[in-house]
């Protein structure tokens, strides 16, 4: 069975058919926004990973902490002895 | 298309570039082909009606990459066109529809009908429709460019992502069979 199928067309494709269809002005408008959403979509990634590292840098800092709280009675024990 | 013609075309592009106004002018030349082009794939005006604008769309947007490779402006919108048919399909996953018009056909053949082939019936359409209906999509889809598009190989070849001899190889393959079928002499690079 072919991939295609093959129509016959009696009369030529002329005469003013696509004026139906032509329009600058709405070609240029779907642009403009499609260029708009690209812009917004663009600054909302920009943000996005902006966020995402200053998340990641917040909890890394917090971790630090956290370290740095469990070790210092170990530190203390270590000046006592000596 | 002259080498001046196209340079002409692409001082336009570059203005187009810096103000999508300026497309007007090649929007205007080039609606009525990609309009049909769009029609001959779909045999469906609202659906040719629809792909055409996303290929003007799709043109305005990748402008600022467009880069001049020798070839007439046109060719890169057959290519954005030929995208959008393929997205199409692949959506509806339906049969690949060519719309062909019997004019054209007659034309080619009455054109290159050198020997053999006597007159023209309807036995003799049904005959190539149904040659047509045979061959490999691909090949049919580089026949319609060259033959009713009017296509040169080079065009050709970027329009479907192929190298050029490619593009002639599998011309000659489908007109060899159509040569072999007819007994007619269609001559492959005319």
């Amino acid at each position: 069975m072919s991939k295609h199928e093959i129509r016959l067309r009696r009369q030529k494709l002329t005469g003013r058919g696509s004026e139906r269809y032509r329009n600058y002005g709405a070609v240029l408008q779907r642009h403009e926004e499609e260029k708009r959403i690209k812009k917004i979509l663009r600054a909302f990634t920009f943000f996005l990973i902006i966020l995402i590292l200053i998340v990641l840098l917040v909890i890394v800092t917090r971790m630090e902490k956290k370290v740095d709280k469990k070790t210092k009675p170990g530190e203390l024990s270590l000046i006592i002895n000596s | 298309m002259t080498e001046e013609e196209i340079r002409k075309e692409n001082e336009i592009v570059e203005r187009s570039k810096r103000d999508s106004r300026a497309f007007t002018e090649l929007y205007e030349k080039y609606f009525d082909r990609i309009y049909y082009y769009l029609l001959r794939q779909t045999d469906d005006e609202e659906t040719a009606g629809d792909l055409c604008s996303q290929t003007f769309v799709n043109v305005l947007n990748h402008l600022p990459r467009y880069e001049f490779r020798g070839l007439p402006f046109s060719a890169w919108l057959y290519k954005i066109a030929a995208n959008e048919v393929n997205k199409f399909y692949r959506k509806k996953k339906g049969k690949k529809i060519f719309s062909i018009e019997e004019v054209k056909v007659r034309e080619l053949v009455e054109r290159n009908n050198t020997s053999g082939l006597e007159g023209w019936d309807e036995e003799i359409l049904q005959r190539l429709l149904n040659y047509l209906r045979d061959l490999p999509t691909e090949m049919l889809h580089v026949l319609q460019l060259r033959f009713f598009e009017d296509k040169d190989f080079k065009e050709i070849a970027f329009i479907l992502d192929m190298t050029e001899s490619g593009a002639k190889m599998r011309t000659y393959r489908a007109l060899d069979k159509l040569r072999r079928n007819f007994n007619i002499k269609v001559k492959y690079n005319e």
